[in-house]
């Protein structure tokens, strides 16, 4: 068996949990960064362009260096860097926390929706507005599915005997209303909403589907030979006359085993089907990730470097 | 007075609820017939399957499992499809979603659903440490990928699981993990996906480790030139890619005759010969998911060309109606 | 509670949610508007929920206050106390709402899509490195004789064959692999030409070749929307299952039960 890895040891930067001087710490970093908050309102217009395109770029700047310094190639837990490497070993260590502090942003700014919405519909209802029952159903259906599963979390995470609430029968009330919540309505809600667009698409094929150009032909008849490739029993169907064919036709190997070469075989369905898949829309696919591979990569570079028109930094 | 409609501008003005209406019916009786129809497997499918065949039994599978309830139809059967392959091999698997807060929830449903099954038909349950570790969700599915990528065992380290006496510790203590040093020493790494998920492992991880996909036929097209080019070794697309999964559970690819030479039953690469599941563990259930939906979905991709077809002809007509007029 | 009867009970909600749903098919009704109201509440009050449990919780506050193994009282992870400064940067999001001070919600803003922008070089390689290789395709025949001496199109088949004469023909570029291969890459180059949007196309050939491109693309939007049609169709199809099949079925091992 591999050795685990030590817990890392004590340092300035990470201290002993729970201690007096944690606390210390944390609350001395966090009053000197609402001071330099607070004097940040006070930035010119020209300083703020440089301080949000300077966040900006030292975001970037850490994978920019990760890609370009070499860093050691599955990492040993033991190992230890040689001369000139301590900065590609710093770069990968550093890497779970800059990826914990890109979920850790994200999770703030997904606050900011729940936030909006929730100054959305408590404004309806104080507005009085029309449908504004509907913004007290919203706000109801989310205060308690939060209640019930922050109640479930802490009874699973810290409470007594929680290992049993991994069993069913030994469910309190907290966890079948969670339950009913999330698996019985949520999750099945959330497959009705996606599946009615099947509804839409067959209304839309209908109706607008139309072969007006080279373009809707081209596209149509694509989409036809994929779709006509999935159904199984017509591929059986139409591969069965093609050897049918081959038989009457007389052709070399046919008549003794249809599982041989014959050129009718590149007529079977499921050849058709590969080949135009192959040598036709894969390609298509290709160039067209190309181009929109191409456009983020200028797109990132052009936001890392403050170079975006109306960007981030403007 | 005004004229007659014809049967084409009546069938052009039709109420999109009686669409609606059709396409229901049509989906839904095919649900209680039980049919075994025909299928030519894809060569990404085939490719796949006799990927997970050949996985050494030593070897521990990775297996991300990035979907919701909401694309249950497709995604499940493909979640399922993959586990009873591994399960049946007895080869362990870490499990894990890297991008979607719910998805351990479903995932957990399937194994528990497939264990009811195992028990049902006297196998031994897969359990939690000794067989398999769940590993619940990490969020952001770049960073996870690129930690996944540059060191495992330091994104894994932290996570905890009951051991078979009920002891929390590491899961890199477990049988499952104890011999994965770095993401090469995967046998395979397999995203089911509903997403762009495998976009991100295939910019992460590919080239370190044999990275195969089981996808939502939204996404299979951008998986195709991955396939294409190597940096997917085999792939299941959609509905279609389900039924493969088990048909090929049930026939094989490829058949060694008596004599040792292989018989190209269905084309696929020699090398990736794999005998039927069945011939393993002959009471394992082959065709499920796939098989229940597979005419039903016959039914509604011919309803679809029927609806384009006749939607031409009748503009067809009109316009020649009112060329005429 | 009975696990049966209490499937039936959770299958019953999920059966009325998805006609409560789908009745907007019909018509935009207030039964509708209930549903699709609770839906928003529901998934907000989630997100809630795991905001906190799967990404504060874990990644940042035991990360600043470290953490003790709870049997042992070993060290299992120290206390970062600077994960504390995500705190304000994070809080610099809602001043979004402010005239003054509004700009300072674009700072975590910036530090996320630069944290992705400073990816992309890397990922752009990782993902069309192996991409452009595959496209590089051998598109000159190197095999044109059969084992007879005569030309031959396609790979002759393996029967009667040594397994050197079986490991030579297929190392070979066969014509007809060739000329696939060769449509392969005018295919993926037309296509690419589409996306000229640098200098104007002139000459016949040049517009010729761009409009092939065009075409060629379509071929590419056929697949991806003959794929997507299969993958909304199997989400209808599931849905019909789980009210017509998986929910009748509970209901009959419900009542089977108590017979």
């Amino acid at each position: 068996m591999i050795p685990l890895a030590q817990a890392p040891p004590i340092t300035f930067w990470g201290v002993q949990p729970g201690s007096g001087e944690m606390w210390v710490k944390i609350v001395v970093a966090l009053v000197v960064c609402l001071l330099i908050m607070f004097g940040l309102t006070f930035l010119p217009n020209a300083g703020r362009k440089a301080v949000v395109w300077g966040f900006t770029f030292a975001g970037g700047l850490f994978y920019v260096l990760l890609w370009i310094v070499p860093t050691p190639i599955n990492r040993g837990p033991s190992d230890l860097p040689r001369p000139g490497e301590e900065f590609g070993f710093w770069l990968q260590d550093a890497l779970p926390h800059i990826v914990n502090s890109a979920n850790i942003l994200t999770a703030f700014l997904l606050g900011l929706g729940i936030y909006s919405l929730l100054r959305v519909h408590l404004g309806r209802i104080a507005k009085r507005q029309p449908d504004r029952e509907f913004s007290a159903i919203l706000l109801v259906c989310m205060v308690v599915m939060a209640g019930f599963g922050y109640a479930d979390w802490i009874m699973r995470r810290f409470g007594e005997g929680r290992e049993k609430l991994e069993l069913m029968q030994n469910w309190t009330p907290v966890q079948y209303a969670f339950d009913l919540m999330f698996d019985g309505l949520l999750q099945q809600m959330d497959a009705a909403m996606f599946s009615m667009i099947a509804f839409f698409i067959l209304s839309a094929a209908y109706r607008a589907f139309r072969i007006r150009s080279v373009e809707s032909t081209v596209l149509m008849a694509s989409a036809l030979i994929l779709m006509l490739s999935l159904l199984g029993a017509l591929v059986a169907l139409w591969n069965g006359g093609v050897d049918a064919m081959a038989v009457a036709l007389n052709l070399p190997n046919a008549s003794v085993d249809l599982k041989e070469a014959h050129f009718l075989n590149n007529f079977k369905l499921n050849e058709v089907a590969n080949w135009v898949r192959s040598f036709l829309q894969v390609p298509a696919l290709r160039a067209l990730e190309f181009g929109v591979g191409l456009g983020a990569l200028a797109m990132g570079l052009r936001l890392w470097l403050g170079l975006e028109k109306g960007g981030i930094s403007a | 007075m005004t004229p007659q409609k014809s049967i084409w501008e009546k069938l052009q003005e039709i109420d999109r609820r009686i669409l609606y209406l059709i396409l229901a019916i049509a989906v839904t009786v095919p649900l209680w017939i039980p049919a075994k129809l025909p299928v030519i497997p894809d060569s990404t499918s085939m490719d796949l399957y006799g990927q997970l065949m050949s996985v050494p039994e030593d070897k521990t599978v990775f297996v991300q499992s990035d979907w919701t309830v909401s694309t249950r139809g497709e995604s499940q059967g493909h979640l399922e499809a993959l586990l009873r392959i591994l399960m049946a091999r007895r080869i362990k698997f870490v499990i894990y979603a890297a991008a979607d807060p719910q998805a351990p929830q479903v995932f957990r449903n399937v194994i528990l659903g497939l264990n009811q099954e195992r028990e049902a038909r006297g196998l031994p349950p897969y359990r939690q440490w000794e067989d398999y570790i769940d590993l619940g969700a990490f969020l952001n599915a770049e960073g996870t990928l690129n930690s996944i990528g540059q060191d495992v065992r330091k994104l894994f380290g932290p996570r905890r699981s009951a051991d078979t006496e009920g002891r929390e510790r590491p899961v890199l203590e477990s049988p499952v993990l104890s011999r994965v040093q770095k993401i090469g020493d995967a046998g395979l790494y397999v995203v089911v996906t509903a997403s762009a998920t495998i976009d991100v492992a295939v910019q992460r991880i590919s080239g370190k480790t044999k990275l195969a996909a089981m996808t939502t036929g939204v996404v299979f097209p951008s998986v195709l030139p991955f396939y294409q080019s190597g940096q997917v070794v085999g792939a299941a697309g959609g509905l279609k890619g389900v039924y493969d999964m088990e048909f090929l559970m049930a026939n094989g690819v490829n058949v060694v005759s008596p004599t040792g030479k292989v018989e190209a039953q269905f084309p696929a690469k020699a090398e990736l010969t794999a005998p039927p599941l069945t011939e393993i563990e002959p009471k394992t259930v082959t065709f499920a998911r796939g098989q229940r939906y597979f005419l039903s979905f016959h039914a509604a991709i011919v309803l679809l060309i029927i609806a384009v077809v006749v939607g031409n002809i009748g503009m067809y007509k009109m316009r020649k109606n009112r060329r005429g007029a | 509670m009975n696990p049966e009867t209490y499937l039936l009970i959770k299958l019953t909600f999920g059966v009325l949610a998805t006609i409560g749903l789908y009745s907007v098919l019909y018509k935009e009704t207030k039964l509708y508007r209930f549903f699709e109201h609770v839906f928003l509440g529901l998934a907000a009050g989630f997100s809630i929920v795991f905001l906190w449990r799967e990404t504060l919780f874990p990644l940042w506050w035991e990360k600043m206050v470290g953490q003790i193994d709870e049997q042992s009282g070993a060290l299992v992870q120290p206390a970062y106390w600077a994960y504390i400064v995500f705190l304000p940067i994070g809080l610099m999001a809602y001043t979004v709402f402010s005239k003054k001070n509004g700009w300072m919600s674009r700072v975590p803003i910036g530090v996320i899509l630069g944290l992705w922008a400073g990816q992309q070089v890397q990922v752009w390689w990782q993902t069309y490195g192996g991409q452009i290789a595959g496209t590089m395709q051998p598109v000159i025949p190197t095999g044109l004789a059969g084992p007879a001496g005569t030309f031959q199109w396609t790979k002759p088949g393996n029967t009667g064959l040594t397994p050197e004469q079986i490991a030579d023909f297929n190392t070979k570029i066969w014509p007809s692999q060739a000329v696939n291969n060769l449509i392969f890459v005018i295919t993926v180059l037309a296509a690419l030409s589409y996306f000229l949007f640098s200098f104007e196309l002139k000459g016949k050939a040049m517009i010729g070749f761009n409009k092939l491109g065009r075409w060629l693309l379509m071929i590419g939007f056929g697949a991806i929307f003959g794929s997507t049609v299969m993958a909304r169709f199997a989400l209808v199809i599931d849905r019909m299952s789980f009210v017509f099949v998986e929910w009748v079925q509970s209901i009959q091992a419900v009542f089977n039960r108590g017979a």
